[in-house]
């Protein structure tokens, strides 16, 4: 009986130490480091990695904070400061793969300062930010939260993109397959291309700008106040249309085709709104 | 001068410097001969169309000269002096021919994304139409342009799709929406050699861009057949070259990825 006590109580603690080893080994390849650098007004920062995601909030001052996680160390870190220009990026070594490669950035930077991000894998994240904004990536997924008075341009393959209250902003969205989400999304001018992704925007249009949303085969889904100020323009060539509000008749250049088309004005027509599908659906609908 | 003598002689009745003799003996020889008379016109027509592309769609000079510096750096193109010094011909970049030991680059794949462009700017805006003409006035259903026409691009004649032949505007009161067909095509020699390298550098992401570029293949051809039904249609032909860019940003994005 002592002696098959003793027997598990050696494998217990032969697998226990194997287990601790392997922690360890990964705790050690793992690492953080740490960059900060001072700027002067609108700087220029830029963040590149293959694999990984990337945060960026705005910061206090004229300081950039840069945190980064290192997977493993098969892969390193670049960065660079050129007067008031940033750069990071990953720099994969031989054998590095996505797992191994990746490395996680969080970024405090000044909020008027001018972001590039890019990342395949991501995600990718900026909020609280007033300078332009471009985030591209392959599958990542993109978040943009409450950014004002800036460009924000964000391409991706297939990753899905979502901009929440976005005010008064510059916007231009282009996806190959990826969702399109804009909520509370305003500014002069608003685009978003999407090939097989959908489009869903929820918000009033702001008051005098331009929004343009279109599709190949994904559908369209506007969500609006009752007292959205706004000239509607919709038009699928395949697919179907829907409208839920009453729309005031104006000139066209295109006949009115039922099921397929809807053309009017909603109050004061403050901004024009132009919904195009190749043949996916297109709804415009009261909040 | 024989047919043969015409086809030599040809660039340079096409750059319009010709000294008086040549001119005279081709002028002769293409009157009399109509297989050189067809040549002629053919190319006279595809001169006289890549200028007005030039005069709409040529981005800048510094496009060209960027696009230029970057593959001269790339060692992709060096000056005809230094391969062939012994040429009497103007002084052209030529192509170096990939070396098995030279690093591999994917620059070409930045001109190939711009000619995307490029070519779905022509194709949309090459041929103006009475839109509103044609979409008050309907066109007869399967009405294609002719196959001499500008816009009939080999995709859009491979492409046979009966089944989703859309009607114009006009005509069109309730019609169901028809079920996505995508048609395949042979990938082209770009598609191909995009693929290829995509093997080799992200060898993981290579169905992924495989499928993307077949479906942003199929949004072209599919939206070039809808143009080619209804040239007048203006919201087909941003469509066309929404779907263009579409693929230019694939090719964009496949760019940064696997530098």
């Amino acid at each position: 009986m002592v002696r098959v006590w003793q027997k598990d109580l050696r494998e217990t603690t032969a697998v226990t130490l194997a287990l601790a080893t392997c922690l360890s080994a990964a705790a050690v390849a793992e690492s953080i480091k740490e960059y900060r650098y001072t700027v002067g007004p609108s700087a220029t920062i830029s963040v590149d990695t293959q694999y990984g995601a990337i945060s960026v909030r705005s910061g206090s001052g004229n300081q950039v904070v840069v945190t980064a996680t290192l997977k493993s160390d098969k892969v390193e870190v670049d960065h660079q400061q050129t007067g008031n220009r940033i750069e990071i990026a990953s720099h994969l070594l031989p054998g590095a793969d996505q797992q191994t490669g990746q490395v996680d950035y969080e970024v405090l930077i000044p909020p008027d300062a001018t972001l590039s991000l890019r990342s395949s894998t991501g995600p990718l994240s900026a909020e609280r930010l007033q300078g332009d904004l471009t985030l591209e990536g392959t599958d990542a997924v993109v978040n943009v939260r409450n950014v004002e008075n800036g460009h924000v341009h964000v391409r991706t393959m297939r990753g899905p993109i979502t901009l929440t209250d976005v005010r008064n902003g510059h916007v231009e969205i282009a996806s190959i397959s990826g969702d399109v989400h804009l909520k509370s999304v305003t500014g002069p001018l608003v685009q978003a291309n999407s090939g097989s992704g959908k489009i869903f925007y929820d918000g009033d249009f702001g008051s005098g700008g331009d929004y343009k949303f279109s599709t190949h085969t994904g559908d369209i889904e506007a969500l609006a106040p009752a007292d959205v100020s706004a000239d509607f323009s919709a038009h699928s060539m395949m697919g179907r249309v829907q409208n839920d509000f009453k729309l005031q008749p104006r000139h066209s250049r295109f006949s009115v085709e039922e099921g397929r088309s809807f053309f009017g004005t909603v109050g004061k027509a403050a901004s024009k709104v132009v919904l195009r599908s190749f043949s996916g659906k297109i709804r415009l609908k009261q909040r | 001068m024989t047919c043969s003598d015409v086809q030599r002689a040809l660039p340079e009745i096409l750059d319009g410097t010709p000294d008086g003799p040549l001119a005279a003996d081709f002028e002769s020889h293409v009157q009399s001969c109509p297989d050189c008379s067809d040549l002629v016109s053919d190319l006279n027509l595809i001169t006289s169309e890549a200028r007005q592309l030039a005069a709409s769609e040529e981005p800048a000079p510094r496009v060209w000269l960027g696009i230029a510096a970057q593959l001269r750096a790339e060692g992709l193109i060096v000056d005809s002096t230094i391969r062939e010094p012994e040429t009497s011909a103007p002084l052209r970049p030529m192509l170096v021919p990939s070396s098995p030991r030279r690093r591999w680059s994917a620059w070409w794949l930045a001109p190939v994304a711009a000619g995307l462009v490029a070519a779905g700017s022509y194709v949309v805006s090459h041929k103006p139409a009475p839109q509103v003409a044609k979409q008050q006035g309907p066109a007869a259903p399967g009405t294609s342009p002719s196959p001499t026409s500008a816009e009939e691009t080999p995709a859009a004649t491979s492409d046979s799709e009966p089944a989703r032949a859309p009607q114009p505007l006009a005509q069109k009161s309730d019609p169901p929406t028809p079920p996505r067909k995508v048609v395949e095509a042979a990938p082209s020699a770009e598609d191909q050699q995009f693929l290829s390298v995509v093997s080799t550098r992200a060898p993981s992401m290579r169905v992924t861009y495989e499928n993307q570029l077949k479906a942003v293949n199929a949004d072209i051809r599919e939206t070039q057949a809808y143009v080619n039904r209804n040239p007048g249609d203006v919201d087909a032909r941003q469509h066309l070259m929404d779907a263009y860019q579409q693929k230019a940003l694939l090719y964009q994005i496949a760019l940064d990825r696997i530098q």
